[in-house]
């Protein structure tokens, strides 16, 4: 780099670290807006941002070198990242890895030598019921084939050429009818805003709902946690970081019904007493950030946010966007915390929880895209409304994200209490020889149990859904898991990040028909210690899988020709 | 595993959790805080709310095993060794992180939590590449304690067969073998909370999260102050000095060398450690007749030149008190800061470049050892210093770097040729067959003599601002300390308080001494004068005052500070005896005061060795020439760009 190069970005960074008064929060941004801008975040802008935060070039580093969207070293003009979930897996995405490999003549992992590509895998971009995706830079293109795949190479080189911007390609969505698209816009802020902050939380609370992101802790419990919690500042976090592979309802929500998501962080803003609000998107859905923000722009302008909301006095608040860098982990309430410090995503220790020391030790609220969707029409609607549908102990409906081996793959809106059975009839999944329901880190149903319900009582969990055909090779399935796993631990618990990598090898073994029943019960109780020793629930829930496939498949996992000694 | 035949190590049996008192502290227990009561193993315990189950645990007497946590750092809760079940969680918690706020019940023996344990102590030897027999740490290891007190029977998930990572022996004092690191992080932790230096983190993430250092570059080529605080906090051999006993050895065996080594007051006050003596048990006479016996042909105490430091440190700081007060030169910098530890030079070199001129012109006792003997000595004795070897025994890794500075040769001669840490010579007089503390007692050899206790008190934080007031108070009052500290003992300045301040007001004021006439010409501008002194341990600390100073805080208007790189002062150094905690550092410091006390000549100025080579070698006395060739120094700006 020339001096004046150098410069330059100085100049850049030290503005940029003006604007967010030098605080550490800007270093994700920092790092992110170097990284568009020259490719890659130098050694010399590592220790300059550092040093105009405050910070050691070797911290700035570390939090560097966690993110996968974020290198320290340069890469392709144009940066490939093909989706490995296994719904992109099933749909052929290692053909179209082949024809990538040919035509740019690299391998993954590789940049190609006139520094135009690089060629990576990474996980889930919330593609799954179009698979296989990949996304180049911030754009995304789903539905590939090795012939769609070539041209776009040839599209991104011309389009270089002529100084065009690389579009990508979604197809539309099939899902069936949304409760959201008849929300009447803004009713239930208004609703929200005629009742007193803990009417607003006890409606919440009578609703019956719980969290979507997975964990399903009921809202109305942490809303009036929060709101009883003691701070002058308390935040609202939207977890827009829909990493679960398999999922992409959110992506369809921020969307679709972008104005649904911040009528809901409004509501839980005026219920709970914040006074600011953060949507932590994934960096996959940078691609959503200009029309996230022209609707945030929108809602300033008419009132919805800022000074004195819809001419209520004294309730003030405000949204921004911060954007995800590429970890899985981040979408843990806490890691995600980290990160919007400027942090490495390292889960806490809990307790304390964030309802009492959250983001920047303030009392926090972090609720799911979802969740927050659910509420505007929960305030809208009445909570008697939304306890009316699904179960006893389930209220309310869900959005499932459903991919795999099914004819009709999207997002689909159901009652709690749908069988499996009845939800892969909706989707056309009949003949299925598994589901995975609630992603990577929820429950593998064998058709055995196709019986039991999608609900809290029984299963209660996020909302992905990936449909496994009779000809799926459950070792591949696992194996593609745990691969996911051990590249997105965040790695610092013991039993997480080793204990992931033995049950990898593990698997691998299995394939060769070299792993002993014996040693397989050594890793099964591995895993039950994963699940009870790990540090955050993510960690906890990895092992899920090689359980499942013991449970229900031990006689396909264990009998395999050896390979390799004939 | 290849099992050592050693007991469990000191670190695995010693219990002692002293509350931490560092710099960015996990929120402290507040003890008035409404008192819990919990039931740990069926027994009842009743603790102030916020304290940790592992806390509380040794309140009860229940032993709960630990990795990551250490008692100088805030909780990490990674490792995972220290889950407990707790009655209601579905999953188990990391006592050491975990905080009571509520009548829990507590299982630490359960099923799971039994084979969590040594399923997380598998996994980690199952990645840990090396073997016991030939690591620095066999016997004194806690991964090694935890497999054997925990029942591991076998390497259920396999072992390591091919190191992962080349050895980092770059920078010539620390060495890295990130093959036996197990990622508890308590390296990172001190670096970044502890001293602020902030040269080892972590890098990537998953599997292959590892701790590193900027870029992933070698220690030689980033900004690491060698002080060794890495060293004393990881369990495993991971972390240790750069070895350079067998060079010592070379020399010792080598008939044409005359080697002679000189001794910090730290090492004694911790030796014992190595010899399975309690903290702080004094075996400085006996040291000497190991030291003999192994081969050395002089026994010198570093602490001769501790005395010496003083005068030349305290005359410097006259004379800067001078110019600034009576001249009012602009140019002198004030307060002005001590410069016998080299990690704090380092940091400051690095970190504060633009402040150096605050540093005082003094070279260490060490380096001030090196010379002499290597010229008045040598003169002394008739010996060709090309023939003569100085090996120094510092409780300090940094000391080997700064006998490796390129200016440290004022004798014409590297000054010091070898600088051993505590842990290096427990391992030479082990190897020599000898039981250090059965030895008979010996003294040091002349012409340098036994020191005074203010030079012994320079091992602990606050020591030498403490010699220095003794001088400084007498040369200028005429009067013995003892007027206006009982037995000399300056308790403000004692104390393991991360940075503190001191004032001293001069009533009046006596004859200027003979030494210092050549100096200044009377007294009477420190009449009444209130001297302010400073005292900081630890980077972190370091940085604290440094910051203050910048914003014209208290420490702007203090005289002289005194700084330490390690957190106690040179006890707590880098090159002792692992483990350390506060109640360990106590400890050593009440051996060190002790010695003080017991000593016949308790005043640098008084030390007759001291004056004697004022007047038979460094004639143009305090701040003369001789004494500016020999015994001081000057710095680099260093600056933290890594290139």
């Amino acid at each position: 780099m020339l001096l004046t190069e150098q410069d330059k970005q100085k100049a850049q960074i030290s503005q940029l670290a003006e604007t967010h008064s030098r605080n550490r929060s800007a270093l994700i941004p920092i790092l992110q807006t170097v990284q568009r801008d020259y490719g890659e975040v130098s050694q010399f802008a590592l220790q300059h941002i550092a040093d105009v935060l405050g910070l050691h070039a070797a911290d700035v580093y570390s939090v560097a070198t966690f993110y996968q969207f974020i290198n320290t070293a340069p890469k392709g003009k144009f940066i490939i990242r093909l989706s490995r979930d296994m719904s992109s897996m099933m749909k052929g995405a290692k053909i179209v890895a082949r024809q990538l490999e040919n035509d740019l003549g690299i391998k993954f992992g590789e940049t190609t030598p006139d520094g135009m590509f690089t060629l990576e895998w990474t996980s889930c971009i919330g593609m799954n019921y179009q698979a296989p995706a990949m996304m180049i830079n911030n754009e995304v293109f789903s539905n590939l084939t090795p012939q769609r795949a070539h041209l776009i190479i040839e599209d991104c080189l011309q389009g270089f050429r002529s100084h065009r911007p690389t579009v990508g390609k979604i197809g539309e969505t099939y899902s069936s009818a949304l409760t959201y698209a008849s929300h009447e816009a803004e009713a239930g802020l208004r609703n929200a805003l005629a009742m007193s902050p803990p009417e607003v939380v006890s409606e919440v609370a009578a609703s019956g709902i719980r969290g979507r992101g997975g964990a399903g802790f009921p809202t109305g419990t942490k809303w009036r946690l929060a709101a009883a919690a003691k701070g002058d500042l308390k935040y609202i976090v939207c977890n827009a970081d829909e990493g679960e592979p398999g999922t992409f309802k959110d992506r369809i929500l921020l969307s679709r019904f972008a104005d649904v998501v911040f009528e809901g962080m409004t509501i839980a803003a005026y219920a709970v007493g914040a006074r600011e609000g953060v949507i932590y998107l994934r960096a996959e859905y940078t691609f959503l950030k200009p029309q996230l923000e022209a609707a945030l722009a929108a809602r300033r302008q008419t009132g919805l946010l800022g000074k004195s909301i819809l001419g209520h006095d004294g309730f003030d608040f405000d949204i921004r966007i911060h954007m995800g860098a590429g970890a899985y982990v981040c979408g843990e309430e806490t890691a995600l915390i980290e990160s919007l410090e400027g942090r490495r995503g390292h889960p806490r220790n809990r307790p304390p929880y964030p309802i009492d020391v959250g983001l920047n030790g303030k009392p926090t609220v972090v609720n799911n895209v979802e969740t927050l969707s659910s509420i505007s029409c929960i305030l809208a609607r009445g909570a008697a409304w939304f306890s009316s549908i699904g179960t006893e102990r389930s209220k309310g409906f869900k959005l499932f994200s459903v991919s795999g081996d099914c004819t009709r793959p999207g997002v689909y809106e159901l009652p709690w209490g749908i069988t499996v059975e009845g939800l892969l009839e909706t989707v056309g999944g009949g003949n299925a020889k598994a589901v995975q329901v609630g992603g990577y880190s929820g429950m593998l149903i064998p058709a055995s149990q196709f019986d039991r319900r999608l609900a809290y009582e029984d299963l209660g969990i996020g909302g992905s859904v990936i449909v496994y055909g009779q000809d799926r090779d459950m070792l591949d399935v696992a194996e593609n898991y745990f691969e996911f796993f051990v590249d997105e631990s965040c790695g610092q618990c013991t039993p997480c990040r080793d204990g992931n990598v033995k049950l990898l090898e593990g698997i691998r073994a299995l394939r060769q028909g070299k792993c002993s029943s014996r040693y397989l019960n050594e890793l099964i109780s591995l895993c039950e210690t994963i699940q009870v020793a790990s540090k955050c629930g993510l960690g906890q829930l990895s092992p899920n899988i090689l359980i499942a496939i013991n449970k229900h498949f031990r006689d396909e996992i264990l009998a395999r020709p050896m390979v390799g000694q004939h | 595993m290849d099992t050592a035949s050693h007991n469990a190590s000191p670190a695995a049996t010693s219990s002692a959790r002293a509350p931490r008192s560092h710099a960015h502290s996990h929120p402290a227990v507040d003890p008035n805080a409404a008192p819990v009561t919990l039931t740990i193993d069926g027994i009842e315990v009743t603790v102030p709310s916020g304290t940790t189950i592992l806390a509380a645990a040794e309140a009860a007497g229940v032993r709960i095993p630990t990795l990551c946590h250490h008692a100088d750092l805030a909780p990490a809760g990674v490792c995972r060794v220290c889950v407990v079940e707790v009655e209601g969680s579905r999953a188990l918690q990391a006592s050491c992180a975990y905080p009571i706020t509520q009548p829990i019940k507590v299982n630490t023996t359960t099923k799971a939590v039994r084979k969590a344990r040594r399923h997380i102590i598998d996994l980690m030897l199952a990645n840990h590449y090396g073997d016991c027999y030939t690591c620095a740490r066999n016997g004194n290891c806690e991964l090694q304690a935890l497999a054997q007190e925990y029942g591991v029977d076998g390497l259920k998930f396999g072992r390591t067969t091919e190191p992962k990572y080349e050895i980092d022996r770059s920078n010539g004092t620390i060495v890295r073998d990130m093959n036996k690191c197990v990622l508890c992080g308590r390296c990172v932790r001190t670096c970044n909370e502890l001293q602020e230096v902030g040269c080892l983190t972590l890098d990537g993430r998953g599997a292959q999260s590892k701790v590193s250092t900027f870029a992933d570059k070698a220690l030689a080529s980033v900004i690491c102050i060698s002080c060794g605080q890495c060293i004393n906090r990881c369990p495993t051999g991971a972390l240790s000095e750069l070895d350079q006993t067998d060079e010592v050895w070379a020399l010792l065996d080598d008939p044409s060398k005359h080697v002679v080594i000189q001794t910090a007051p730290a090492p004694r006050a911790a030796i014992g450690e190595c010899f399975g003596l309690e903290p702080g048990t004094p075996v400085t006479f006996e040291m000497n007749s190991a030291l003999r016996r192994i081969g050395f042909d002089g026994v010198f105490d570093t602490n001769f030149t501790a005395d010496l430091t003083i005068i030349e440190e305290g005359t410097e700081l006259i004379l800067r008190l001078y110019k600034a007060l009576v001249k009012k030169d602009p140019a002198v910098m004030l307060p002005m800061f001590t410069s016998c530890s080299p990690g704090w030079v380092k940091y400051i070199e690095h970190f504060n470049p633009d402040m150096l001129a605050h540093l005082s012109t003094a070279k260490s006792p060490q380096q001030m050892f090196g010379a002499l003997i290597k010229t008045y000595y040598a003169q002394k004795k008739g010996i060709d210093p090309a023939d003569i070897a100085v090996v120094s025994l510092m409780p300090c890794t940094a000391k080997k770097y700064e006998a490796n500075r390129p200016e440290m040769v004022s004798s014409g001669f590297k000054d010091v040729d070898y600088a051993l840490t505590t842990r290096e010579l427990a391992k030479m007089v082990k190897e020599a067959g000898i039981d250090l503390p059965k030895l008979p007692k010996s003294d040091f050899d002349p012409p340098f003599g036994s020191a005074t206790g203010s030079g012994v008190i320079f091992g602990a934080t606050g020591g030498v601002m403490e010699a220095a007031i003794r001088t400084v108070i007498e040369l200028v009052t005429g009067k013995t300390v003892e007027n206006f500290y009982d037995h000399a003992d300056i308790v403000p300045l004692r104390g393991f308080e991360g940075a503190r301040m001191a004032e001293l007001t001069i009533g009046e004021v006596g004859e200027v001494p003979g030494i210092l006439k050549h100096l200044v010409p009377d007294w009477n501008w420190l009449k009444g004068a209130t001297l302010k002194v400073g005292v900081a341990h630890g980077t972190a600390n370091a940085r604290k005052v440094l910051d203050d100073i910048k914003a014209g805080g208290p420490f702007s208007q203090c005289h002289f500070i005194e700084f330490m790189a390690c957190p106690g002062g040179c006890l707590g150094g880098g090159g002792q005896p692992i483990p350390t905690d506060a109640e360990i550092r106590a400890a050593r410091a009440k051996a060190i005061y002790a010695e003080d006390r017991g000593a016949p000549v308790r005043k640098s100025h008084e030390n007759p060795a001291v004056l004697q080579l004022y007047s038979e070698f460094l004639l143009g006395g305090p701040a003369g020439h001789e004494a500016h060739q020999l015994l001081h120094t000057h710095y680099t700006q260093r600056g933290k760009f890594i290139a």
